[in-house]
């Protein structure tokens, strides 16, 4: 229906675009400028869904890319483009991002700002997911940065200031590591910022016309890796680079949360798939064993962490720690035996659970996040203790609550259950021990939640401070809730929604990245330098 | 008509059976958009789903004779209909079935009668040609490569039995559920067991929601039943135990009620995390999880089992290679592909843990006794005859994969839960958890069966017991709705004038559960014969193992534990006089659409172990063994010497000349007498009192605290679990605050500090010497400026003095 070059660009700026219109606004026309920014991102909600049906899912490589000079001089292009591993993101930050939109009506304060911010931070998102030039995903990795500092600082809780100068720290620190390693790339690949390209590069395949490149060297890639790493690790968030996270959440508005719950945290993993893993195959797999132990060990610190709050959101915000920790798990489960990568599937198998546990955390946090926030709207507190009996007064909400919790749980039939068993079942290959552990974050997981349902939901009466203000679920609440429990519920039945089309793309990435480390480091390697040395 | 078609036939009649009551739940749920809440209609359209259900299901069973080798095993016709005469019960069935019926049965006989031998050579055959099992896909869940998940089914007599049971139980509780539940429809439901601090507490009532979630339930129980793969049952294993969860907590208002949920999830999860790891390990090695081979490659009985059911051990005995359809070994770049055998042995435990947790064995046990919190259909359905069982289920089905020495431990645990849950069940006085105590012990049974290779005796249990224990809950549950919701029995006393229809259909299943017969006849309800094989094959076992003969004795004494706590529950609740004059003044029997559903259930508690004539063919002779038996697999018929380190012994039970069956009448008086024993000891003790109870409690104060503390497992486990997992969270909370934000907050602070330091040592020093450099010129200038007078005269001897100077220097400095 659109040329690539229009579809892809329109999904990137619309949300920018729009928000210029919102400058025509009246200020204090509240609710017009609220319908316009859902309109806005519901239309760039319908553009990725066109992107998705005219994806094709046999096709491992990029698709509707294309590229056009931006700084010449640095040899920086405005590259977009599309495959398994970024379309159900982008589709997802479409998705939350318009779900976001409708539960922005709590928002009363500078409208007009808080909304503008809103698109502009949609726009950065989009970007990170679609560039395929380094400079060009730093930019929109920065732009993202800065609307959500104002969004948390300016919108958020009490202790906003401080959420909002740690968030933007943390995130600050990555970016310049992140930085680093581009130019290390930059300067190693005969200027490019290309990520097929350096992919490419990395893989051994130099481009025509670089004859001087060579393939980067171990040491590089480990440096890099350990880089890019930690940057992505910040935002996945992982142990020991977390604690961001929960203040973030706690100060950030309803909305806000959800994004970051549902979106930013993605960016992680995404980085660590599109960016530190084909550029460093190396380093990857020099670091798997880390990896791995570090998702295990935050699976388990985070349930515990969790177990011990008594602050709703911060629950929550530490669930999340504890899920992503089987992004990082599922992504790391690359098994080298005898200098050669074993049980390639298992490995595929492995990055596949760690994409459907992004979106399916895209879904179920989000929806976590959305379910606190609609009682903090009604009785302006989240202490876990003084809570219950909330089934009696909302029984809708609360059910469908205890939907999106059940798929925070991991149970089957809901999407939370696919991500977390697929890693889990991936990773005895990889490391019985590991995966054992990762195993047992099952029951944790359901200590957890259970009793923060018991706490909040079961029980005769609610007791907290403004029982006055516990209303019947809204009808913009419940279009958030349900859209969240169907896509919770068709996720987790027909997982294979999700995962046919990424299949091919990860599969290719699976092979790519076990050929080079076995020709180019692995046992193979070896024997080479000793025939050569002969 | 072929094999595929048969199956195709099978799989549409049970996946109705099965979705109809999801469908259900989810119309029920939003029930009160379309009626209002005093409204029966949800308890109806709940009914209907699973009494269709039942309709497919029994079909599917009758279609299944029809379509199965008669000359294989001729028995079959007899099962099937005798499942027409459970369909009499509902006025359903076809009469005209019943004509050929007798002539069939004779038939039937014959042979396994006259010879063991050829028999059993036939049953050979059939093991080598039929295939038994009908399988195929429902869709694709996820494919990595070569490895595929996907949703299956998988029908052979076993999935057959089970639906049948299963829709039958469920359609019966359902039944008495809308009696039971009725108070429920109201508006302002009373709960005199929750206070508020406005005093009592009241709310709507939720009839449509009871029966919502029990449509779920039953979902989820067929679906499990039906999975033909590992991961499939690992999946409705789960939505059982939310379906359970939601049903314990069905008062959500009531603490003990959400306690008692939260825990039995919980405590379920720790056995599937066990479950868990077993799926990875033959995840890793066997590369499948389905049960039956196909076309992508062997399922994992074949790949473990081959095609004749024997396993191939290396020499050592440390691998165990695959085998492919073929019985072939399987290879995988030129090297045969193997397990480990403690590999195996690990993954059989692991997937045996999640049978503990389930059918709350030792030492998981203790969810079971507080899920009677959940409303009493529930306790009847959930708790007893279904969900609980599934962990049996799954030891059967999983059967192929265990070896022997996973058998053993599965025959220890079993041997140790039926003998601590009897112990428990002796003092216990609330009517429910004397139930729930004997269901734990008679899961026990089961489990030993299973792990003695008494593949049949076990689930032939698990379907006699479904039936008496759910008619025994159900009239417990008529008792309570009688009482008005008093269930300490020893309030209790005389009611079977009150309730005789409860009294004497509770007295038929306590009699079955017992195991009395008539001794010479060895005519019994159904629970003796099936307790007499499991009794049976423990006595085989033992003796094939003496080092095991705790297997064998430990059961039977429990035997006679058992019939003494059932009579000493019956005696108490019905017989004697009313110790509470005002419980027994109030006290009425239930409405009719309670008491049928017990009267339904009572017959089957009795016959369902029969022949067609009471004189030939009861037990394992029977039908229902006999068509369990078809699904046997073969390690559980034929004497199986294992070849891992704990050197076991498998007995045979086939034929006349096995095992088990020399033993069996021995076995058969043994358990008898024990059970004789018991209700005798009951009679003289509650019923004719002649020894007062108190007496006995007295002389052993000790021991009777500690089975009413549940032999204390409740406190160690919070000792030990609970505890600690809140200590632990609070470190990591801690942690994070105490030691990552702290480390933060330095480095922040030092940048501070650091930042001061900076701004000092700019305004200090560098600008310091910014302003030195400033104020010197400055000042020097300010000193120059003296020297310019503007005197011409002073000019010019500065001038010549300088001349004089520079020359002199000049002089001086130049080499000579």
């Amino acid at each position: 229906m659109f040329s690539s070059e229009f579809l892809l660009t329109a999904i990137v700026f619309l949300p920018a675009v729009w928000s210029l219109g919102l400058l025509a606004f009246d200020s204090q026309n509240k609710e017009s400028m609220r319908y316009w920014t859902v309109l806005g991102t519901a239309l760039t909600f319908v553009l990725t869904l066109q992107l998705w049906g005219s994806f094709d899912p046999a096709q491992a490589g990029m698709q509707h890319k294309f590229s056009v000079p931006w700084i010449p001089t640095w040899n920086v292009n405005f590259t977009l483009g599309v495959d398994g591993i970024s379309l159900p993101l982008v589709v997802l930050t479409g998705l939350v991002s318009l779900l976001a939109a409708i539960a922005s009506w709590s928002i009363d304060k500078h409208v007009k700002g808080y909304l503008i911010l809103f698109l502009i931070l949609e726009t950065g998102m989009m970007g990170v997911f679609l560039s395929l030039d380094f400079f060009l995903f730093y930019v929109f990795w920065e732009v993202m940065l800065l609307p959500m500092y104002f969004l948390i600082g300016v919108w958020g809780g009490p202790r906003r200031e401080y959420a909002a100068i740690k968030f933007f720290l943390y995130t600050l620190a990555g970016g310049v590591l992140m930085l680093i390693a581009m130019l290390m790339f930059y300067f190693n690949s005969g200027m490019s910022f290309d990520l097929l390209e350096l992919a490419d590069i990395a893989a051994g395949n130099i481009p025509a016309g670089k004859d001087k490149v060579v393939p980067f060297s171990e040491a590089l890639q480990l440096a890099a890796f350990i880089m890019l790493f930690i940057g992505f690790a910040i935002k996945l968030p992982s142990f020991p680079f977390h604690t961001w996270l929960p203040d973030a959440h706690v100060e950030a508005p309803t909305p806000i949360s959800m994004i970051l719950a549902g979106v930013l945290l993605k960016m992680g993993g995404y980085g660590i798939i599109r960016i530190a893993m084909p550029l460093c195959p190396y380093g990857a797999q020099y670091c798997a064993y880390f990896l791995v132990a570090l998702g295990v060990f935050s699976i388990i610190y985070g349930a515990f962490a969790a177990m011990a709050q008594t602050d709703f959101k911060r629950l929550v915000a530490y669930s999340s720690v504890s899920h992503m920790g089987y992004v990082l798990l599922g992504l790391a489960v690359w098994k080298i035996t005898d200098g050669k990568t074993s049980g390639a599937d298992y490995w595929a198998m492995g990055i596949n659970a760690a994409m459907f546990q992004m979106i399916a955390h895209g879904i179920s946090s989000t929806g976590m996040f959305f379910m606190v926030g609609v009682l903090y709207d009604r009785v302006h507190h989240r202490d876990l203790n003084k809570f219950g009996g909330i089934a009696q007064l909302m029984p809708e909400y609360s059910g469908l609550a205890a939907v999106i919790f059940f798929a925070g749980l991991g149970l089957p039939g809901l999407c939370g259950f696919v991500g977390e068993i697929f890693s889990v079942l991936s990773c005895w290959n990889f490391s019985p021990l590991l995966a054992i552990i990762a195993a047992s974050g099952v029951i944790l997981t359901a200590g957890y939640i259970l009793w923060t349902m018991q706490r909040v939901y079961l029980g005769p009466e609610y007791k907290g401070p403004h029982p006055e203000g516990i209303i019947p679920f809204l009808p913009r609440e419940r279009l958030v809730a349900y859209t969240l429990v169907i896509f919770a519920i068709v996720f987790g039945v027909f997982p294979n929604i999700l995962f046919k089309p990424m299949n091919k793309s990860i599969s290719h990435l699976v092979q790519s990245m076990s050929h080079t480390y076995d020709t180019h480091h692995g046992a193979a390697a070896t024997v080479q330098t000793t025939q050569v040395t002969q | 008509m072929d094999h595929q078609a048969t199956g195709e036939v099978l799989k549409n009649l049970l996946t109705v059976a099965w979705l109809l009551p999801l469908a259900g739940f989810v119309a029920e749920i939003y029930w009160l958009r379309w009626s209002n809440r005093l409204s029966k209609s949800s308890a109806l359209c709940a009914v209907a789903c699973i009494g269709i259900g039942f309709l497919c299901s029994a079909s599917a069973l009758v279609y299944w004779g029809c379509h199965t080798d008669w000359a294989v095993l001729k028995a079959e016709e007899h099962a099937e209909h005798h499942d027409a005469e459970a369909h009499d019960h509902h006025g359903e069935a076809a009469p005209a079935q019943a004509a050929d019926a007798t002539a069939a049965v004779d038939a039937a006989h014959e042979p396994g009668d006259a010879a063991g031998h050829p028999k059993q050579d036939e049953h050979k055959e059939s093991h080598a040609d039929a295939r038994k099992a009908y399988s195929g896909t429902f869709y694709k869940l996820a494919q990595f490569g070569k490895l595929s998940l996907s949703l299956d089914w998988y029908i052979d007599s076993l999935t057959l039995m089970m639906f049948t049971m299963v829709t039958f139980i469920a359609t019966c509780i359902h039944l008495f559920a809308i009696g039971y539940m009725k108070e429920e429809l109201t508006e302002e439901y009373e709960d005199h067991q929750v206070h508020t601090s406005h005093g009592h507490f009241s709310r709507p009532g939720r009839f449509h929601r009871f029966f919502s979630y029990l449509s779920l339930f039953c979902f989820s129980m067929l679906g499990l039943v039906l999975a033909g793969n590992i991961f499939q049952v690992f999946i409705f294993w789960e939505l059982v135990g939310i379906s359970s969860y939601l049903l314990i907590g069905f008062y959500i208002e009531r603490k003990s009620a959400s306690n008692a949920a939260n825990k039995a999830f919980i405590m379920n999860r720790v056995g599937d995390f066990g479950f868990l790891i077993g799926l990875m390990i033959l995840w890793t090695w066997c590369g499948t999880f389905q049960f039956d081979n196909t076309e992508a490659g062997p399922g994992l009985f074949t790949m473990i089992r081959g095609t004749d059911g024997v396993m191939d051990v290396s020499e050592d005995g440390k691998q165990v290679f695959l085998q492919d359809a073929h019985g072939h070994r399987l290879e995988n770049d030129g090297k045969p592909s193997t397990i480990g055998y403690l590999l195996l042995v690990a993954a059989g435990l692991g997937v045996f843990a999640g049978c503990i947790g389930k059918s709350a064995q030792f030492p998981l046990q203790t969810w079971l006794p507080d899920a009677m919190e959940g409303p009493t259909p529930v306790s009847a359905l959930v708790h007893s005859a279904t969900m609980v069982a599934a962990g049996v289920y799954l030891a059967a089905r999983f059967y192929p994969v265990f070896v022997p020495e996973v058998l053993l431990v599965i025959a220890y645990i079993g041997c140790i839960t039926l003998f601590v849950a009897a112990t428990i069940a002796l003092v216990a006085t609330d009517i429910k958890r004397v139930l729930a105590y004997s269901t734990i012990s008679q899961l026990g049974y089961m489990m030993l069966a299973i792990g003695v290779g008494g593949w049949g005796a076990g689930l032939f249990h698990l379907v006699t017991h479904a039936f008496f224990k759910s008619l025994m809950f159900l009239c417990s549950g008529s008792v309570i709705a009688g009482c008005h919701h008093v269930q300490e029995m020893p309030r209790m006393g005389g009611l079977r004038r009150k309730m005789p229809i409860t009294a004497y259909t509770m007295l038929i299943g306590v009699i079955a559960i017992s195991g009395l017969a008539i001794p010479v006849l060895n005519i019994g309800f159904s629970g003796f014969y099936s307790k007499d094989a499991i009794v049976a094959s423990a006595l085989a076992y033992s003796e094939l193992n003496p080092v095991h003969i705790l297997l064998f004795i430990t059961p039977l004494v429990t035997a006679g534990i058992t019939a003494f706590y059932m009579f000493r529950l019956w005696f108490l609740t019905f017989y004697g006089e009313p110790r509470d004059q005002h419980v027994y003044d109030h006290c009425d029997e239930s409405p009719r659409v309670m008491t049928t559903p017990l009267i339904a259930l009572s017959i089957l508690a009795a016959t369902c172990a029969w022949g067609w004539f009471l004189t030939s063919g009861a037990g394992e002779e029977g039908p229902l063994y006999r068509m369990i038996a078809f699904s046997e697999t073969v390690p559980a018929t034929e004497q199986v010497k294992s070849v891992g380190p704990a050197k076991i012994i498998l007995p045979s039970h086939q034929g006349h000349h096995s095992d088990v069956h020399k033993v069996h009448g021995q076995a058969g008086l043994l358990a008898l007498l024990a059970a004789f024993a018991g209700s005798t000891f009951a009679y003289v003790i509650y019923g004719a009192r002649v020894i007062n109870p108190n007496d006995i409690r007295r002389q052993f104060p000790q021991a009777y605290d500690f089975l009413v503390d549940k032999w204390r497992f409740d406190v160690l486990y919070d000792a030990m679990f609970v505890q600690p997992v809140h200590i632990v969270s609070a470190w990591c909370a801690g942690f994070d605050k105490k030691v990552l934000d702290v480390i933060l907050h330095a480095s922040a602070s030092i940048t501070l500090v650091v930042s001061k330091w900076d701004r000092l040592f700019d305004e200090n020093m560098v600008d310091g010497l910014v302003n030195m450099v400033g104020s010197t010129t400055r000042s020097v200038g300010y000193s120059l400026k003296v020297v310019q007078t503007g005197r011409l005269r002073q000019y010019v001897m500065w001038i010549a003095v300088g001349v004089v100077v520079l020359f002199g220097l000049l002089f001086t400095s130049l080499p000579k």
